[in-house]
């Protein structure tokens, strides 16, 4: 009997443990070990932060689902990760108890979300800084109540100023700070407030709509459009503002320091901010036989898990090499280790890295949530119990052939919210793949904005739960 | 659109109309599933 652990329960671990259970749990031992006991619906936490939707609406408890799944659950944050041959394990701490759980494993799939490297930014942040979130559910809660109390502030007749985008030279997941932004101004639109506030979007972006991507890119009517220039109509037509390739450096009370392209340094204003931070790789230490450490080994400085992608090349020839990115997220030392989501090394950015001249990294890190984590998942729980039953791998998807569907909503309303609906394929542009300048299918790649966006988005929040549960069909509902 | 900064009147109309939206809801839903089935290659 083989034994399989898998470290976190978010959009990757969670569907790596339903395809890992669905087709080994009634022979084999699964093991998912998290430190929360529930899944969270993250794409849905955007309306939790305007205060459009219940919290308790975005997460459900992941034991029962185990427990018909054959799959044993731990609640417990794992910390140590002991890779070497013949004594193979996962040190843990009991969440409540603090008492250690130790997991002996076979295989093991890393897949617990990112590290919310708030301290990355001086100042950034709701514990301990200025700035808010809506990575985290407590997060999108503590987002909430400040916005609800800046609308009570708005009411009485004072106006204000919102800044929302990223809070890092190097983060990621601008889309659901862009999405949050549109919420919230959308919000204020129907409270009737619109004209009290400034809205400004601050990112790191090289340009309008790049997403972490290089952009978007779609075929309509015989003219390519653009990301670029359809989102810079959707913050024109809101009378959103908005400055891109700034890397924020600084947070203090009402103020945020950012420099950008140029070099210049700056500061703006704020009364309320939502900046997502920089994502590092959750700082488990991995140990050798002989008790040394060998994070190193196993991890790029971010905390990241090397796979089986090609690092080091420069961004000019990444570009052009697609295959330079991981396709089986298996860890080329310890061949027994997988890696999901957020929790892989990407081999390097997507879109083009920029050095200003005081020596600042403005880049964008290469998104790998929702529709990405979940594909990696399930190609590596797929792969692993190929493994396990026939003794070879036969499934693999690198990010250069993946396709991702990204639903970023402007209100909640079925009669007249509205969505921006992004389809991106591949990814990572495939130049050898897709010979035009973009590296991308520009029929499938799909961009547009209607109301049809929101039932989509409505739709996927339903569908995408019911997937999670593992209720009736769940394989058939794509990542 | 109008002049690559905005939208024209006439995308807006289209944006909210109610039964071309739902053409373009089953367009997206078949374009995202034959994409997704293409890429899950078993």
């Amino acid at each position: 009997m083989a034994k399989v652990v898998v470290i976190g329960a978010g959009f990757a671990g969670h569907t790596a443990a339903l395809y890992l259970g669905s087709r080994l749990g009634k022979k084999h031992e699964i093991t998912v070990i998290s430190n929360r006991d529930v899944f969270g619906y993250v794409p849905s936490w955007v309306w939790v932060g305007v205060g459009h939707m219940k919290p308790e609406n975005t997460i459900f408890k992941l034991k029962p689902v185990y427990d018909k799944m054959n799959v044993k659950f731990v609640h417990a944050a794992a910390k140590e990760i002991h890779p070497d041959d013949g004594d193979q394990y996962v040190l843990g701490e009991e969440v409540g108890s603090s008492k250690e759980v130790r997991l002996d494993y076979d295989y093991l799939v890393i897949a617990p979300g990112p590290l919310l490297n708030f301290a990355g930014t001086p100042g950034l942040g709701p514990e301990n800084g200025f700035t808010h979130s809506i990575c985290s559910l407590p997060h999108a809660i503590k987002a909430r109540d400040a916005y609800l109390a800046l609308c009570d502030r708005m009411q009485k007749g004072e106006k204000v100023k919102i800044v929302i985008g990223t809070g890092h030279p190097g983060a990621t997941c601008q889309g659901a700070a862009f999405e949050y932004i549109v919420n919230v101004h959308k919000d204020l639109v129907k409270k009737g407030l619109r004209d009290k506030a400034d809205i400004l979007w601050l990112s790191n972006e090289p340009a309008m709509g790049d997403f972490g991507v290089n952009g978007v890119q779609v075929k309509r009517n015989g003219h390519v459009m653009k990301s670029q220039e359809f989102l810079t109509s959707v913050f024109n037509d809101h009378g959103i503002r908005y400055q891109v390739q700034s890397g924020v450096t600084k947070i203090e009370e009402g103020k945020i320091h950012w420099q950008n392209y140029e070099g210049d340094e700056g500061t703006t204003d704020f009364d309320f901010s939502m900046l997502i931070p920089q994502f590092k790789g959750q700082p488990f230490k991995y140990i050798a036989k002989d008790g040394t450490d060998i994070t190193s080994k196993l991890t790029n400085p971010a905390g990241f898990v090397l796979v089986d992608g090609k690092y080091g090349l420069p961004y000019p020839e990444l570009a052009q090499t697609p295959e330079a990115w991981p396709a089986r997220y298996q860890n080329p030392t310890y061949k027994n280790v997988f890696a999901a989501g957020i929790a892989f090394a990407p081999p390097g950015p997507i879109s083009k890295p920029f050095t200003n001249k005081n020596n600042l990294l403005i880049a964008p890190a290469p998104p790998r949530t929702g529709m990405v984590s979940g594909v990696i998942g399930r190609v590596v729980a797929l792969n692993i119990a190929d493994l396990i039953e026939k003794g070879e791998m036969t499934h693999s998807e690198p990010m250069t052939e993946m396709v991702a569907a990204c639903i970023a909503s402007m209100g909640d309303s079925l009669w007249d919210g509205n969505a921006v609906t992004i389809v991106m394929q591949p990814v990572v542009p495939d130049r050898k793949k897709y010979p035009n300048e973009f590296g991308r299918d520009l029929f499938t790649s799909h961009l547009e904005m209607g109301v049809s966006g929101a039932w989509m988005k409505f739709m996927l929040h339903h569908t995408f739960i019911w997937k999670f549960k593992a209720l009736p069909g769940w394989t058939i509902i794509p990542e | 659109m109008q002049n690559s900064q905005e939208f024209s009147k006439a995308e807006k109309f289209w944006m909210n109309f109610k039964l071309y939206q739902l053409w373009r809801f089953v367009v997206l839903n078949l374009k995202i599933l034959a994409a997704v089935y293409q890429s899950k290659r078993s």
